[in-house]
């Protein structure tokens, strides 16, 4: 069992996960944050203080969102359990679930 | 995983993972609690063990670490206020098939519990103590405990606390522990390879884990955490390795010739030899108990983690099965009821 970050992050990523979560197994994409299964002790500190209600209990993901279960788990494929984001830093990459959403045309 | 100290459990039938030792309860923690990655350590290093879960039991006092056994897929005893060493003592004693471990918090363990915990330790039981400190009573709202730095301010101590902590690896090793190590919620791998070699322990094995709660005492390991600070706060205890730290292990620990103290140094080409080598195994727990006194109680610098001390010495359960195998031998299975009604005992008759 794991949260999982869901569509409303794309694009806006604002941290506010990180500094909650007690194990820091919230890593940074291009575009979104991915909580690293292997490593998410299930806690709920970053539930709550996310401002656009992104983060979801896996169970209780909204419908159309459940291939963001998907991404979090893929996004660590060749990662792993590093033990850590500070120590790994923002990655440029997107898993495809999130790559392949438009780009909101800039402001 | 054979491990020596777990030869009269049952192994699992089938092979385990870490979900077959959820249980279904809703773990009922603040978010953000420490205990929550504790929790997943040790779902996580159970299967390794692969013990059959019905012989698996934690045994927990009050105070929020001891909901533990709730969330565990085992049996388990949610006991009375700082009683689980005991209760714990009796379960091993009387069942040595069974895998025992002890869930207990700095207020269960050293307020209340104190006399259990140190007896237990002396007697050298095959148990497993979990001993959550996060220097504060959670469960009941956030007022000092026992390994509260001196001045804490909080609900009880409403103009700074008065007294001096313990050190609960320091008591540990007075109290004639036969294996104490110290881990970090956090640190997953650290907690994890610190529950494999308590596991492998034949007696008593105390674990004190630096736990976070964030509602009551938060941050009171972010010195521990923090990758920076940690540099200098942090000595990782590698048995048979130097005791070294720091950015490319700059620092040293290395004992004062006239006192027999340990102290801190800046490693140099001319004091790299004297530079401390752990020995876990070491027969008398002097060097072990210095290693414990390093840390500052109140920054937590130099605060040594990992293994401090693991020596065999006989175990409680083991010399009590033998010496009720000898006293049958000696003197045939014995008769409770006659023992209950023997000589020493009258009927006092009603008057009339
Ligand atoms: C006999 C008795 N005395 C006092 C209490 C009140 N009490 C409940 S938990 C607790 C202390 C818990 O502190 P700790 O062991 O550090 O556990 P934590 O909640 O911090 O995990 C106390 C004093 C009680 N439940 N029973
Ligand atoms: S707080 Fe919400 S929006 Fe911000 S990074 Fe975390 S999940 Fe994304
Ligand atoms: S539930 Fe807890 S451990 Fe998991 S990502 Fe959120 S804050 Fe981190
Ligand atoms: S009060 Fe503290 S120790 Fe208790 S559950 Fe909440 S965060 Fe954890
Ligand atoms: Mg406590």
């Amino acid at each position: 069992m794991t949260y999982v970050i869901a569509q409303p992050c794309v694009d806006l990523k604002d941290k506010a996960c990180v500094d909650e979560c007690p194990v820091d197994c919230i890593y940074e994409g291009a575009r979104k944050l991915y909580i690293n299964p292997d490593e998410c002790v299930d806690c709920g500190a970053c539930e709550p203080v996310c401002p656009v209600e992104a983060i979801y209990f896996e169970d209780d993901l909204p419908d159309g969102w459940t291939d963001f279960r998907r991404a979090d788990t893929e996004f660590f494929a060749d990662l792993g359990a590093p033990g850590g984001a500070a120590g790994v830093g923002p990655a440029d990459r997107d898993h495809p679930v999130v790559a392949e959403l438009p780009v909101p045309a800039s402001s | 995983m054979p491990v020596e100290a777990l030869t009269l459990v049952p192994k699992a039938e089938a092979r385990q993972t870490p979900k077959d030792f959820k249980s279904d309860q809703e773990v009922r923690w603040c978010p953000g609690c420490g205990d929550y990655a504790i929790l997943a350590a040790v779902q996580g290093f159970m299967p390794e063990l692969g013990l059959a879960r019905e012989n698996i039991v934690f045994v927990s006092g009050i105070g929020c670490s001891s909901r533990f056994p709730y969330y565990m897929n085992t049996y388990g005893m949610h006991s009375i206020h700082g009683r689980a060493p005991a209760i714990a003592t009796g379960l091993a004693a009387s069942r040595r098939d069974l895998s025992v471990w002890v869930v207990t918090g700095d207020g269960d363990a050293l307020s209340i519990g104190g006399n259990h915990l140190i007896h237990a330790l002396r007697r050298n039981v095959n148990l497993k103590i979990l001993l959550f400190n996060n220097r504060i009573y959670g469960l009941t709202k956030g007022q000092y405990s026992p390994t509260s730095e001196v001045g804490k301010i909080t609900k009880s101590t409403p103009m700074g606390s008065l007294d001096a902590p313990f050190n609960p690896v320091s008591l540990a090793l007075g109290a004639e522990a036969s294996f104490v190590a110290r881990t970090v919620d956090s640190d997953r791998k650290h907690l994890t390879e610190t529950l494999r070699q308590a596991a492998a322990h034949p007696g008593t094995a105390l674990i004190e884990i630096y736990q976070n709660c964030n509602i009551f005492n938060d941050g009171a390991y972010d010195v521990l955490k923090d990758k920076q600070s940690a540099e200098e706060a942090v000595i990782r205890l590698e048995h048979g390795r130097p005791i070294r730290f720091g950015a490319d292990g700059a620092r040293g620990v290395v004992r004062d010739r006239a006192t027999g103290d340990l102290e801190v140094v800046t490693v140099t080409p001319d004091n790299e030899s004297d530079v401390l080598v752990h020995d876990a195994h070491a027969a008398t727990p002097t060097t072990a108990f210095a290693l414990s006194r390093l840390a500052d109680p109140t920054t937590l610098n130099h605060t040594p983690i990992g293994v401090f001390r693991s020596v065999e010495r006989p175990v409680y359960d083991t010399l009590m099965a033998d010496q009720l195998d000898t006293a049958i031998e000696q003197h045939g299975k014995g008769d409770l009821a006659l023992l209950l009604a023997g000589n020493d005992t009258w009927t006092v008759e009603s008057a009339s």
